[in-house]
């Protein structure tokens, strides 16, 4: 068997009675020590049970069944009847009333409805038009890259990879694409910053009430998105948030609990995601010197290398989806109302479908990698958006700083659900 | 021949094959799946076969 030298997976490993996936303190471990975990998990107990964990102010509920084989992650995701998102697919609890206004998106529902207003902005995420903002993507990038530049130049050559390349990217390739104006990126950033901080400590201040900070959070949101509606239903453009106010399903607007909810999905998946991929593939870079060298290169890679960022970052952890109906999936007998968390990053290590799953292999081919998600009809909108955002990056970043060097440890967010980075220390060593 | 079948049901224009095979997919204004000639050409079956795989809801299949 292979191993990644560095992750030092080949031995020991945890015990299976120490691991409890809902320790949120499990969840700043370094990879490796995840990724042991999850091996160890997907070669013994592949529907391991474990309690929820509990949040002031959501009911505790029954638990949940940790999926980590590709084989039945993707027979999970691929039967949307039998297994819902319509319960909640982004929290392990159902999503508190009071907060469905701002996060009752379609990631958490079913068909048809969740189909037909898709379709609303599926268009805009197609590669044939998104051919045409690539050329803004670059710009973005470029400018920003300069941008990091002189923020290291003004700080003795330091530089934070998450606020001054990974973050400030995707998030301005999100505004522009909704219509959210220049001065309220800050906005969105700090907005969404608090709804995907799994709780961390250092974006929720008050830890005995999480869900106050979640609802202030959408609250801002849907702030900026009502001043837009309002602008674009007067004048309509050619961005996301007009196609929101002005198109119709089955005969009917949006409600505007939809369109909230929509603004604040697409706001929010467009510019985490990205970012967590661009932050620890930068890391990534730097553990395997040879890699990166390889690909500053040979740009002609560029189209695995994307894939393999994805696959070796996993930025979105897992999903749930719960159980419609009893029944049998692949051996393991489940009764209506079962939860199970749809883990991706362990499914992107499964030994079955990957060879050497633990070496990071940036020529991977074939790569059918569940970083955007499994097959079904949620699978990752985004998903060539994020491909064109992470590819442009990493060529600009080898042409504007080719010096970037990794100069400390990275703080991660203690997340289940996302795989982030908060900050990662680097330096131009040139620059003083 | 082989023919392009799409199940309407399943299908949510993620694109997947037009990113693949643009000449045969496209994902029209309305988020819809529109196949430009549903019996690929020789020299277009490979691509349209990969466009199958990659079909994320498994909208797409080749029938003979």
């Amino acid at each position: 068997m292979a191993v990644d030298v560095a992750s030092g997976l080949a031995t020991g490993g945890p015990a299976l009675a120490d691991i409890d996936l809902s320790d949120r303190d499990f969840w700043v471990e370094p990879p490796e020590v995840r990724h042991a975990v999850f091996d160890r998990l997907r070669a013994e107990r592949p529907f391991a049970f474990f309690a929820e964990p509990e949040i002031p102010g959501m009911d505790v509920g029954p638990g949940y069944y940790a999926v980590t084989r590709h084989v039945d992650l993707d027979a999970i995701s691929s039967q949307p009847q039998v297994f819902c998102s319509g319960k909640g697919a982004v929290s392990i609890q159902d999503i508190p009333a009071d907060l469905h206004e701002f996060y009752g998106s379609m990631i958490s529902m079913d068909d048809p409805r969740h189909a037909r207003i898709r379709r609303i902005v599926s268009k805009t995420f197609t590669p044939r038009m998104l051919e045409r903002v690539v050329d803004s993507v670059r710009g973005i990038v470029e400018d920003v890259l300069d941008e990091a530049r002189r923020t290291a130049e003004a700080n003795d050559g330091r530089l934070d990879v998450v606020a001054d390349v990974a973050a400030p990217i995707p998030l301005r390739v999100i505004c522009d694409m909704m219509g959210v104006p220049a001065e309220d990126r800050d906005q969105v950033l700090a907005a969404s910053n608090v709804i995907l901080s799994g709780g961390d400590p250092e974006l929720i201040e008050d830890q005995d009430e999480p869900l106050a900070a979640l609802f202030e959070a959408g609250i801002a949101l849907a702030g900026i998105m009502e001043r837009l509606a309002a602008e674009r239903l007067e004048r309509p453009t050619d961005d996301l948030t007009t196609a929101l106010v002005t198109t119709e399903v089955d005969g009917e607007r949006l409600t505007h609990q939809e369109i909230a909810s929509f603004f604040i999905l697409l706001l929010v998946a467009g510019n985490e995601t990205t970012r967590n991929a661009i932050s620890q593939g930068i890391l990534a870079l730097s553990d395997h010197p040879e890699q990166r060298a390889r690909w500053t290169a040979d740009p002609s890679i560029d189209k695995t290398a994307v894939e393999e960022i994805v696959r070796w970052t996993s930025p979105i952890t897992w999903m749930r989806r719960t159980a419609t109906q009893d029944g049998e999936v692949n051996g393991h007998r489940f009764t209506a109302g079962d939860k199970f968390l749809l883990f991706y990053a362990a499914a992107n290590r499964d030994p079955e479908l990957f060879a050497d799953p633990h070496v990071f292999d940036l020529t991977r081919d074939p790569n059918p990698h569940v970083g955007f998600g499994g097959h079904g009809p949620h699978f990752c909108l985004g998903a060539h958006l994020a491909r064109r955002e992470i590819a442009v990056t990493f060529r600009q970043l080898f042409e504007q700083l080719p010096d970037l060097e990794i100069a400390g440890e990275p703080a991660r967010l203690r997340s289940s659900f996302v795989n982030g980075l908060k900050r990662l220390p680097a330096r131009l060593p040139g620059v003083r | 021949m082989s023919r392009i079948e799409v199940d309407r049901e399943r299908c949510v224009g993620s694109g997947a094959c037009e990113a693949l095979a643009p000449d045969v997919f496209e994902v029209d204004d309305e988020g819809v799946l529109v196949v430009h000639g549903t019996e690929p050409a020789d020299g277009e079956l490979g691509d349209v076969e990969d466009a199958v795989q990659a079909c994320p809801t498994r909208a797409l299949s080749l029938a003979e």
